[in-house]
């Protein structure tokens, strides 16, 4: 049928997505987005899923979400779920790439509204 | 004295008293005389007188002897004369009484003669009646032979035609058992391989029951096409079923990775459902004799055969796995495989109450691979477990076993058992429902290189664990490279322009685990324009131009890690609403509380 690599779909590998979440379609909590940088706190151990065992290889090194994503070629929500089971056995942890003070630095939208206005006037 | 005996033995008979008397008279008179004469003699002296006195003594006495004798022999010969006499008178009268008895005889004699000239007659009538009846047989004899003679030649034609029928009978049964036994087989075989009906025949067109060959061959060669038909037309609409079951999980794939997590649960609906709709077709295939649906070409990895299972049947959510194998099943079986075990699971689910979980377990055994299903359900009865294990035993599939199209699943099995040489046994579960084991084969099991195989990743984890502080959000220089062995910026390649920390990654787990030695296919593209790393290949035969421009620049980890920090800092704003505002903490404030863990 369609074993060649011509179809699209990348429809290559006999795992439905959800036996790999195991029915899940949903993170159970919104820990990640994008660039949430996924750090491993643990070996992988055997018996585990094949991409847990992954991520947490992968993640020795701090790694962002949507590069996991890449990395496992599953869509982000499937890897959000896989992260957010890690997340709950404390198998790996999650950090937002934010920088509070530079948050309380940033010129308040109305600012950028009014100098966006200004540009536009030039 | 003297006695008187008669030399025959007669009674001794007493001397007559009379003679007794004279004799004793005689002697004593003498004895009394004799010695007076003599005394006187001698006393004249005389002697010679007294010797005359004594010889006449002498003499006298001899005499008287003698007389005595006389007498006494007369009267015996007298007795015995008189015996005689007797004797003669007896005779006389029994001769009188014989004489008597002759006449008498005689007359007797007389009128048997009488009597046997008459019985002579009698005979003689008797013989001349006896004569005739002989005559009388001997023709009845006569004629009783000719009349047996005719019987017997009217038996022999009998039993010559009878014998005649019997040789035509046993030829003709001798004929029909011929056909039940030699022919009928052979046709029929002839006929299920497809010949026609004429062509089957031919070798027996000169056989005396040819119209009823024919006819029997006819109908069978109709049933023959009727089934073969069906068949085909069951496989055929089974493989486009199968065709539309793939096209639409590679669509459902694709737009899986195409829309977010409102969609996502639908989509992943929709492709349960699709699984279970080409599990069927491949069941329908199986059954039909027609290829299974899908055909890998590189070895499955266990994990993936078993999820493959899973996603098609319903209940998938109760079932456990329990794999810790990174053994891969050969890509030309695992679809097979994949399909009895989904057989397996769904029998497991179908016979457990809903709450009760599945357990699936994977074992490597020297002979292969043992994958066990455990159910805590009903359990088999006996009949079942009979029927399963005959099911899936080396007897191939017959057809009108199956019951109405229900429980299909394992005679789907055991075809694929026999395809794939896989053995499958039941037995009870000690956890109360069944238990079954699928062995595949060891030439089936292919091991890839250990995972470990990126060894440095693994042993330089810890090492690199004091420098994780430093890994702020800028990525310091100092991060350690050999935790990135393979880390290559994306090379020039004109169609990932955009994201180049992401295409980086790949290289992480591009383990040196497994050789290159499957063919370099071509490099696909991810939705993203992203070079794809197939399953089992590295970045460097995915992209091979891309590893070669790679090597120079892979000590350039500072220039690398500012990229990737300035990607990070770059994408920072794009999620508004992702983080809580708990979330609000510095990465200092982060990494400390990473290190006090």
């Amino acid at each position: 049928m369609n074993a060649g690599p011509v179809l699209p779909g990348r429809d290559d590998d006999p795992d439905r997505l959800y036996t790999i979440t195991k029915g899940r379609s949903r993170a159970p909590e919104n820990a990640f987005d994008l660039v949430t940088l996924i750090v491993a706190e643990r070996q992988p151990t055997p018996g585990m899923q094949s991409e847990h065992v992954r991520i947490l290889r992968m993640c020795e090194a701090p790694t962002a979400v949507v590069e996991v994503a890449a990395e496992l070629a599953l869509p982000v929500s499937v890897v959000k779920i896989l992260l957010g089971d890690l997340l709950e056995s404390g198998a790996v942890t999650a950090r937002h790439p934010r920088f509070a003070p530079n948050k309380a630095r940033l010129p308040d939208l109305d600012t950028l509204k009014q100098v966006l206005h200004g540009l536009q006037r030039l | 004295m003297r006695e008187a005996t008669s030399p025959d033995g007669r009674p001794r008979r007493r001397p007559a008293p009379r003679t007794v008397a004279l004799t004793a008279a005689a002697v004593l008179l003498t004895l009394a005389a004799a010695p007076v004469g003599i005394t006187r003699a001698l006393g004249a002296h005389q002697p010679l007188t007294a010797l005359a006195v004594g010889a006449v003594t002498v003499l006298w006495l001899i005499a008287v002897g003698l007389a005595a004798l006389g007498a006494e022999r007369s009267g015996a010969l007298a007795e015995d004369l008189a015996a005689q006499h007797a004797e003669t008178m007896t005779a006389l009268v029994a001769a009188g009484s014989a004489r008597q008895a002759e006449t008498a005889a005689k007359g007797r004699a007389a009128a048997a003669e009488a009597e046997r000239d008459t019985a002579r007659a009698e005979r003689a009538r008797a013989e001349a009646d006896a004569a005739a009846a002989r005559t009388e047989l001997a023709r009845l004899r006569t004629e009783l032979d000719a009349e047996r003679a005719e019987a017997e030649v009217a038996r022999e034609r009998a039993a010559a035609e009878a014998e005649a029928v019997r040789e035509r009978a046993e030829a003709e049964r001798a004929e029909l058992d011929g056909i039940a036994a030699g022919v009928l087989p052979e046709v029929v075989k002839k006929l299920r391989g497809g010949a026609a009906v004429d062509s089957a025949l031919a070798a027996h067109r000169k056989h005396p029951q040819y119209a009823l060959l024919r006819a029997v061959g006819e109908e069978i060669g109709r049933g023959e096409r009727l089934r073969a038909a069906a068949l085909a037309v069951c496989a055929t609409a089974a493989g486009r079923v199968q065709a539309l079951a793939t096209s639409m999980h590679a669509e459902l794939r694709e737009m899986q990775h195409r829309h977010d997590e409102e969609v996502l649960g639908d989509l992943l609906r929709l492709d349960h459902s699709t699984a279970q709709a080409g599990r069927m077709a491949d069941s329908i295939a199986v059954l039909t004799g027609a290829r299974s649906g899908r055909r890998w070409a590189k070895p499955i990895a266990v994990e993936s055969v078993l999820r493959g299972a899973l996603g098609r049947i319903g209940a998938y959510q109760r079932v456990r796995l329990h794999n810790a194998s990174t053994a891969a099943v050969a890509g030309y079986a695992a679809e097979g495989i994949m399909h009895a075990l989904a057989e397996l699971l769904d029998n497991a689910t179908n016979f457990s109450a809903p709450p009760a979980e599945v357990h699936v377990y994977v074992e490597e055994v020297s002979a292969g691979l043992a994958v066990t299903v455990e159910d805590s359900g009903l359990g088999l009865g006996d009949g079942w477990l009979r029927r399963a294990e005959r099911a899936v035993s080396g007897e191939p599939l017959d057809l009108t076993t199956l019951s109405a199209g229900t429980r299909l699943g394992l005679a789907v099995v055991g075809v694929l058992a026999r395809k794939h040489g896989l053995q499958i046994s039941f037995r009870p579960s000690a956890r109360g429902g069944t238990g079954v084991v699928m062995l595949i084969p060891q030439q089936l099991v292919t091991h890839p290189a250990p995972e470990s195989a990126p060894a440095p990743v693994v042993t330089q984890a810890p090492a690199a664990e004091p420098a994780r502080p430093a890994l702020t959000p800028a990525l310091t220089p100092g991060r350690p490279a050999p935790a990135r062995p393979a880390r290559a910026p994306l090379p020039p390649a004109p169609h990932a322009p955009a994201a180049p920390a992401v295409t980086a990654a790949p290289a992480v787990t591009a383990a040196p685990a497994v050789p290159a030695q499957l063919p370099p296919a071509p490099a696909r593209m991810t939705d993203s324009g992203l070079p794809q790393r197939r399953r089992g290949q590295t970045l460097a035969t995915t992209a091979p131009a891309a590893a070669q421009a790679a090597k120079p620049v892979r000590g350039d980890a500072v220039s690398a890690a500012a990229r990737f920090g300035a990607f990070r800092k770059a994408a920072l704003p794009i999620k508004s609403d992702g983080p809580p505002t708990t979330d609000f903490t510095s990465d200092a404030s982060s990494v400390t509380e990473k290190d006090s863990r």
